[in-house]
């Protein structure tokens, strides 16, 4: 069994320029506290993070993979994020046909104003990935 | 309407050949995609406008060394040049449907010629057919038609475990199954064509008793498929196991290079974005203690399956083109069978249903991206 209370989990997360990465900022500005495991990419829109850019990280190790993007019907380009959430869809689908936790990757809708929420949700996701323990993948040389 | 082409002498190629040519002899169609059999007996795809060139035109032979519809994208990007016909297995033909709402495609002025599809062998087996004659294609055709197979090696897996070898897209349709080829070639046909190439309407056509031979064909075939998936799916389930099945791969690409809907000129796989300065990959093997060199195998299979999963028509050409023997096809077929559930899409059948990653809805799976 992993040392679930030492393992501190590392977070990719691709952020959307137009909310939740500035959710993400005002988190700060804002000095919330939340666990400083995730690392951020920012992004133009959640949709232009194609399925390739959170299945390396995951491959490699990383324990989960948070995209962050502007709530259903905000989208600063009308419509990216509804693509977005049918290709997570469809990611899902694969990563949990394929023997992965799809619980590793998260979509959250965090819009500029939410700061609050941005913290709680890097909050929750160190907890719930400190549940599942560390990414099998750590391990897995031969792929 | 069901027209009957009557064999010249007294066997079916002899008929498809004649029929196709009256095609381009009426001035059907300007140029005809077919597989031709060359002097060395390989069955090879070919753009015909020559009607003489026919004679050696072998549509009906159970191989299959790519999908025409990379083909027919090739040949018609966003408009046909001229008045084309095609003449496509049903896999052919869903994998051009896609082609042509992924906009690489175009079935305006193209003519499509289906054939009811008996599936085919891998190249080998099929040479080795040839070679020691085990058996005549007529006789396999004949056996076909009455939903039986020849003694011989088994179909492509794609091919056993297929569950539409019968084209549904197609303007034209030449049957196999059912009466078989003994009388003479049964086409489905529109009117006007028909009047065109002089054909007359079979009044006894027997409907049933092709239904009831492609009911049993669909059955045996429908159960395979069934326990295949169920058999890899319950592989798949544990942990690590995807990684397993392709740890033999070479990266050799051969699989995204006959799959007819990766479509991509510069796939991201063929481009520089995954070398590294050599410290990344010292780094990468500190932090797992050994990497394999070079990487990056099962996250390009993941990676192409995110991309092309919805729209796989289980053709199977990646398994017949993998050189280490992966059942890509049917890893693929699997998973791409589930993703498409999810959005209960079904490639290749309506042109008219927009793909399920480029349409969307206001409306579904609000529970994502919310806390639960």
């Amino acid at each position: 069994m992993p040392d679930n209370n030492h393992f501190e989990p590392r977070i990719v997360a691709f952020l959307c320029n137009w909310c939740t990465y500035t959710g993400a900022d005002l988190a700060g500005t804002s000095r919330l506290q939340y666990p400083p495991n995730v690392r951020i990419i920012r992004t133009m829109c959640s949709s232009s993070v194609d399925p390739v850019y959170v299945l390396k990280p995951l491959l490699d190790g990383a324990d989960g993979v948070l995209i962050g993007g502007c709530h259903p019907g905000d989208c600063h380009y009308q419509t990216g994020n509804y693509k977005t959430r049918r290709r997570y869809v469809a990611m899902q689908e694969i990563l949990r046909a394929s023997g992965f936790d799809p619980r590793r990757v998260w979509l959250r809708w965090i819009s500029a104003s939410e700061g609050q929420k941005f913290a709680d949700t890097i909050t929750d996701m160190v907890a719930s990935l400190k549940e599942m323990g560390p990414n099998p993948m750590q391990v897995a040389w031969a792929i | 309407m069901i027209g009957l082409f009557p064999l010249k002498d007294g066997d079916a190629l002899t008929a498809v050949r004649s029929f196709l040519q009256t095609l381009l002899s009426n001035d059907v169609v300007d140029a005809l995609y077919v597989p031709l059999e060359s002097a060395e007996g390989q069955i090879l795809p070919a753009l015909v406008t020559d009607p003489a060139r026919l004679e050696s035109a072998n549509p009906l032979a159970p191989v299959m060394l790519v999908n025409g519809a990379r083909a027919i994208s090739a040949l018609t990007q966003k408009k046909a040049p001229a008045r084309l016909g095609a003449v496509l297995r049903s896999c052919e033909t869903r994998a051009l449907v896609e082609l042509v709402k992924l906009q690489q495609a175009s079935l305006e002025d193209v003519l499509l010629i289906g054939v009811d599809c008996p599936g085919t062998y891998e190249l080998a087996d099929y040479q080795a057919i040839q070679k020691e004659a085990l058996f005549a294609l007529e006789d396999a055709l004949q056996a076909a038609g009455r939903g039986e197979q020849l003694e011989g090696p088994d179909l492509r897996l794609a091919c056993q475990m297929c569950t539409q070898p019968i084209p549904e897209q197609a303007d034209i349709h030449l049957h196999i199954y059912g009466e078989g080829l003994a009388g003479g070639l049964f086409v489905e046909i529109g009117e006007e064509l028909a009047e065109k190439l002089g054909l007359t309407p079979v009044l006894d056509y027997q409907v049933k008793k092709r239904q009831q031979v492609i009911e049993q064909v669909l059955g045996d075939k429908q159960k395979l498929r069934e326990a295949e998936i169920s058999a890899l799916q319950a592989r798949l389930g544990s942990n690590g196991s995807i990684a397993q099945m392709f740890a033999a791969c070479l990266r050799c690409h051969n699989c995204m290079t006959a799959c007819p809907i990766c479509y991509c000129k510069t796939c991201l796989f063929r481009t520089a974005a995954f070398d590294h300065p050599p410290e990344h990959y010292l780094n990468a093997a500190y932090r797992k203690g050994a990497i394999r060199l070079l990487g990056d195998t099962l996250l390009f299979h993941l990676t192409r399956m995110n991309h092309m999963a919805a729209s796989c028509v289980s053709c199977g050409m990646c398994s017949s083109a993998c050189p280490v023997d992966i059942p890509v096809g049917l890893i693929f077929s699997t998973i791409g069978t589930q993703v498409q559930a999810a959005f209960g899409y079904t490639p290749g059948k309506d042109l008219q249903e927009p793909l399920p990653l480029v349409t969307f809805q206001a409306n579904e799976w609000n529970e994502i991206g919310e806390v639960k």
